[in-house]
């Protein structure tokens, strides 16, 4: 019996190697995630484990925001010394290294990444962990003197002799390039400039007496924990937060660690899809497979074999094809890691390929997905082969499968549908964001389920309306197209549920974006009423000097700042909030349009009040005029009046929690040396906008980081974020319908070797080669409209009921992107005649005499 | 007891002209010394508003004829016309058109596609090439076939019988000059198979149709004006006016060498039921 499945399996090995190739993908996005993932890890591991210090003294960051003040926290560089008198200490120093500046070359043009990683600006201080080492030229010495990484000399180049700006928070100053540091490990991708430790505290902070963290090494036979233990013991863990090296690259990598998770996430959504619709193209293939061979296991089962072994003969050779698809995807797999790793480094951050990293829980994994998913996907099929009687080999048997009853499909189908429709209205009628996301969640996952059981009832209905035009159109051959789609509402069915799931959650997606778009403009419309915000691109804060230079500029009328404080305000139900607070100038009613439930701007921002949401107010019961303790970063806390509640139910998805704000003489008198996140800006009397335009983009020119947008410009840029979501969604996509063909492609070539006869027929009574190639296109062309029809529609439905959840978060704007729909739908018509283009070739080369014969 | 055939001898068509016509004709498979000659330079004329029958054993080419003549196969050597038209040379697409618009098929079996009603694969061709039917002759050959209830129908609602007569219509419908038959009663029970026989009979007396079946069955090639007797791909004798007897009786002849085979004993068998019913 093995040796006839071993001889049936490489018979059929042509008709299978389209579902092994959508096992080798799913197979090599499951693996070259992981690879990648552990890749990363190990290199980041390797690089914070080697460079951290014994013990760092830090100040305490319990308020660590999104939002960031601009304001960088500090301790006493003169703890050093006092560290360093510890019993057990060897060395200590006091680091000075901050993210908020940004370096310019002489053209203006910021030498940082311009993709996420920072800037950074830090004393050079040369021990045996530094990750990098002078390579050329000399340690920076004084004030106007630095070095920078090889990698941004490299991609900026920045040569030993130019002159670089670096636009601190204390004010900006110029420095020659005096010698360039390599990286001897992986280069995280941020962009490094060192300065003379003796001056790097009075550029970088304002003040020689700050530092931002204090590195202590330990004598020999004094261990980390215990130097931790005696560090704080000697200054107090009060006001810092002591690391030792394993904790500090603990934690440097759970910073890292959300980063990649979502590369890993993506990648791992990317493999599910694969997954998915590989099992279809698998149950199909084994399903037509086994239709084909209806007489060869009737003629097995004639012959003596038992069910049994008729089914595990059909599930040896699902788990061959697993294990040949599981190792050619491990192998594809890999490569996949490797051009990730590439491409991280296009981005900055320089990997090392040849350092891949490869656990053993990776080919695992790859192993238990390409077999088991191969394996589920054969079981059906299996168990229908099993079921062939042994006088099917007697009988001129035609395809089976084709007539049998779909009611159990239809009840169970019937059933999940029901309550995934449930699901969904509970979402919509749901006012309340956590129970409606899940809702939705639910709803989504029964649905998709729901249309997968029923895709087949739901054929013959869509296909006759769909291919209703062809017999018009094209006369008889659309005729056969259309009725060779109904043929077998199962397999049409499965073939284009490929494409459905794909298209579904694009179609969902795009709604969903289009809609936040639109409310996003809605926003824009009625909130912003400055003529100009001026921002950084990456939303951070920006050095003084830049308001101070803003309002200096011709035709600047009124400035409004906007400034962020990391707080934690405690809410009278008991519950304490972290999150962030804006500043403002108190005309921020000229700029801006709030609508108060209560109070108004002044009272706000007055000294010792501020505003708050009012749905937030309500959930934590808050009124106004109740006084509520905020602590601000450094452990001061005021206690502030709530003097306004405002509805921004329509902007609760815009901001931080909560949407507090207060004057920014509050920020400022908590948090001194903040930076302003946004400057809002009017026209002075008498100046257009084209002209107060001019005059920032001139005052701003120093800055390439800064830039002073319109109402218009704030859109595109809204518009350009959600993009970036779109662009996903658009890979995946991309990655639904690869497979998707070849699902179709698959069938079609299947389809075309059953119906060989048939074809044969045709062409023996006159079908030209032409008009038999346009007859399977068609037939294609009429399965992947199904499947997006099928899917948009189901998208629809999904983005719709995204969008009421939204509308909880704020984003009321309902839009659909009907022309992205109808793109889709002509786009899938094209997949289907792409799809054909093969099988429809094969079909028209078959020799008619052989064909007719064709047992 | 006389035959099928011998009926219809009186009110034979006049034979004016040649439907098809194959001079040379040479098939051979394979190359070198494994050459097998399928046709050996066979000469024939296919007579108009006739029905002339091909019998021969398995293997004697008989097929093979019928395939070279109605431009379903490629020649080896020799030359074929239909008509005045020359086939051999010609390319597929002309080829295609020329099946399409002048010649009528019916196979053994998977004659019909499943997907279409029996109108559908009735007007096949004819929708095929973009052109209408006219309608009187449809009704015409639907009722001659006694098809009018069936048109709505499926071929897997038709018996075998009802769908060889589908076959039939399809291949009459368009006038053809030729209709191939390729053993069309191959499949069927002896009544169903003496049916389709009548009807082509009736499709060369009363519609004035030229019919080439290829048979084995005695039986079926009495109902013929003329039988061609093919061995070896070649052409060895032919019969006018056949009987059953008759063409049993010769060709035991030409297999006569060859051990007797089930098909022959079956051919005895039904020839044997065929003569008691007649």
């Amino acid at each position: 019996m093995l040796k006839a499945t071993l001889r049936s399996f490489l018979a059929h090995k042509g008709r299978l190697a389209l579902s092994a190739l959508a096992v080798v993908l799913s197979v090599a996005f499951v693996a070259g995630s992981l690879i990648f993932s552990d890749t990363v890890s190990r290199t980041f591991d390797r690089l914070f484990a080697s460079t951290a210090a014994d013990v760092t003294v830090a100040p305490e960051d319990d308020l660590r925001s999104q939002l960031p003040s601009g304001a960088v926290a500090t301790v006493p560089a003169s703890l050093a010394a006092q560290v360093a008198r510890v019993d057990g200490v060897a060395s200590a120093h006091a680091d000075v290294s901050v993210e908020n500046v940004t370096v310019v070359d002489s053209r203006r043009r910021s030498v940082g990444p311009t993709t996420g990683p920072p800037t950074i600006a830090r004393d050079w201080e040369v021990t045996g962990r530094s990750p990098v080492e002078l390579t050329s030229g000399h340690a920076p010495h004084g004030p106007d003197q630095a070095l920078v990484d090889a990698d941004t000399a490299d991609r900026k180049h920045v040569r030993i002799g130019d002159t670089l700006t670096v636009l601190a928070q204390p004010g900006s100053f110029r420095v020659q390039v005096v010698g360039i540091a390599t990286f001897t490990t992986t280069n995280p991708g941020a962009a490094l400039v060192y300065l003379d430790s003796a001056v790097a505290g009075e550029k970088l902070l304002g003040s020689a007496e700050r530092a931002t963290s204090i590195s202590a090494d330990a004598a020999p036979g004094v261990s980390d924990t215990e130097l931790k233990r005696r560090i704080g013991a000697a200054i107090g863990t009060g006001d810092y937060a002591l690391k030792t090296a394993d904790e500090r690259a603990a934690s440097a990598t759970e910073q890292l660690g959300t980063f990649l998770d979502v590369i890993k996430y993506v990648m791992l959504g990317f493999a599910g899809i694969a997954v998915l619709v590989g099992v279809f193209l698998i149950v199909n293939t084994f399903s037509m497979l086994i239709a084909q061979r209806t007489r060869e296991l009737g003629l097995l089962r004639a012959l003596g074999a038992d069910r049994r072994q008729v089914r595990r003969s059909v599930l040896t050779e699902a788990t061959l094809l697993g294990v040949a698809g599981s190792t050619l995807g491990l192998a594809v797999g890999i490569a996949l890691a490797v051009g990730l790793i590439r491409l991280m480094g296009v981005f900055g951050m320089n990997l090392r390929a040849t350092e891949l990293v490869v656990r053993w829980p990776t080919p695992v994994t790859a192993y238990v997905v390409g077999i088991g998913v191969t394996f589920v996907a054969a079981y059906l099929p299996a168990r229908r082969a099993a079921a062939v009687s042994p006088m099917a080999a007697l009988q001129d048997a035609e395809t089976s499968g084709a007539g049998r009853p779909l009611r159990t499909r239809a009840v169970a189908g019937g059933i999940v549908g029901a309550a995934g429709a449930a699901a969904l209205a509970g979402c919509v009628a749901s006012s309340r964001t956590a129970s409606a996301a899940s809702l939705l969640g639910l709803g989504v996952f029964l649905t998709l389920i729901a249309t997968v059981i029923a895709g087949p009832l739901l054929v013959r209905p869509v296909i006759r309306v769909l291919g209703a035009a062809f017999p018009a159109l094209f006369g008889s051959v659309g005729r056969m197209s259309q009725r060779n789609a109904l043929r077998n509402p199962r397999r049409t069915g499965a073939t284009a549920a490929a494409l459905m799931v794909g298209l579904a959650l694009v179609g969902g997606m795009s709604v969903a974006s289009a809609s936040m778009s639109k409310s996003f403009d809605r926003q824009i419309d009625r909130t912003l009423g400055a003529d100009f915000v001026v921002q950084n691109a990456n939303f951070m804060p920006f050095p003084q000097e830049i308001t101070d230079k803003v309002r200096a500029t011709d035709g600047v009328g009124l400035v409004v700042r906007q400034r962020f404080a990391p707080v934690a305000v405690r809410l009278p139900d008991g519950t304490r909030v972290k999150t962030s607070a804006a500043g403002y100038d108190p005309q921020i009613d000229e700029v801006a349009h709030i609508t108060y439930t209560a109070g108004d701007s002044a009272a706000a921002l007055a000294a010792g009040g501020m505003g708050m949401d009012a749905g937030f107010a309500r959930d934590h019961g808050v009124r106004a005029g109740s006084v509520v303790p905020v602590e601000f970063p450094g452990g001061r806390t005021a206690r502030l009046r709530v003097g306004a509640l405002t509805d921004q139910e329509q902007a609760e998805g815009f901001g931080p929690q909560g949407g507090l704000f207060l004057g920014l003489a509050t920020v400022e008198k908590y948090i001194p040396g903040g930076q302003d996140s946004a400057l809002y800006v009017n026209a002075a009397a008498g100046t257009g906008a084209d002209a107060l335009r001019a005059g920032l983009e001139r005052t701003l020119a120093p800055y390439p980081q800064v830039q002073a947008r319109d109402q218009a410009d704030y859109k595109k840029l809204v518009h350009d974020q959600i993009a970036v979501l779109l662009y996903l969604v658009y890979a995946l996509l991309g990655l639904a319908i690869v497979i998707a063909v070849l699902g179709v492609v698959n069938t079609l070539a299947l389809s075309v070797v059953e119906r060989t006869r048939e074809i044969g027929l045709l062409r023996a009574i006159g079908l030209a080669r032409r008009q038999l190639r346009r007859m399977i296109r068609l037939e294609s062309v009429v399965i992947a409209v199904f499947g997006a029809v099928l899917g948009l529609t189901l998208g629809l439905v999904w983005g719709v009921c995204t969008q009421q959840v939204l509308a909880l978060q704020g984003m009321t704007a309902l839009a659909i992107p009907w022309g992205t729909i109808v793109a889709v739908v002509i786009g899938s018509a094209v997949v289907g005649v792409a799809a054909a283009l093969l099988p429809a070739l094969r079909a028209s080369r078959m020799n008619v005499l052989a064909a007719i014969a064709h047992e | 007891m006389p035959s099928p055939a011998a009926e219809h001898a009186q009110e034979k068509a006049p034979t004016d002209g040649v439907a098809a016509r194959a001079r040379g004709l040479t098939k051979a498979y394979g190359q070198g010394e494994t050459t097998v000659l399928a046709l050996d330079a066979v000469d024939v004329d296919i007579a108009r508003g006739r029905f002339t029958a091909v019998m021969g054993p398995s293997g004697s080419g008989k097929s093979t004829l019928m395939h070279c003549l109605a431009g379903l196969d490629t020649v080896s050597a020799g030359q074929v016309w239909l008509g005045d038209t020359e086939i051999t040379g010609l390319r597929d697409r002309e080829l295609t058109r020329l099946r399409r618009d002048r010649i009528g098929f019916m196979f053994q079996s998977f004659n019909l596609i499943p997907t279409l009603t029996a109108l559908e694969n009735i007007t096949l061709p004819m929708d095929i090439a973009g052109r209408k039917p006219d309608p009187a002759w449809l009704d015409q050959v639907v009722d001659t076939l006694g098809l009018r209830d069936r048109l709505g129908h499926r071929p897997a609602q038709l018996s075998g019988g009802q769908q060889q007569r589908v076959a039939c219509a399809r291949a009459l419908l368009s006038r053809p000059e030729l209709v191939f038959a390729d053993e069309p009663t191959g499949n069927l029970d002896s009544r169903a198979g003496l049916e389709v026989l009548g009807f082509l009979r009736e499709a060369v007396d009363d519609l004035g149709q030229t019919v080439v079946m290829v048979t084995h069955d005695p039986g079926a090639a009495a109902h013929s004006d003329l039988v061609l007797f093919l061995a070896d791909g070649r052409i060895v004798d032919e019969m006018e006016q056949p009987t059953a007897a008759a063409v049993l009786e010769r060709m035991r002849l030409f297999t006569g060498r060859a051990p007797r085979t089930a098909e022959t004993d079956a051919d005895v068998r039904r020839v044997a039921e065929t003569a008691g019913e007649d």
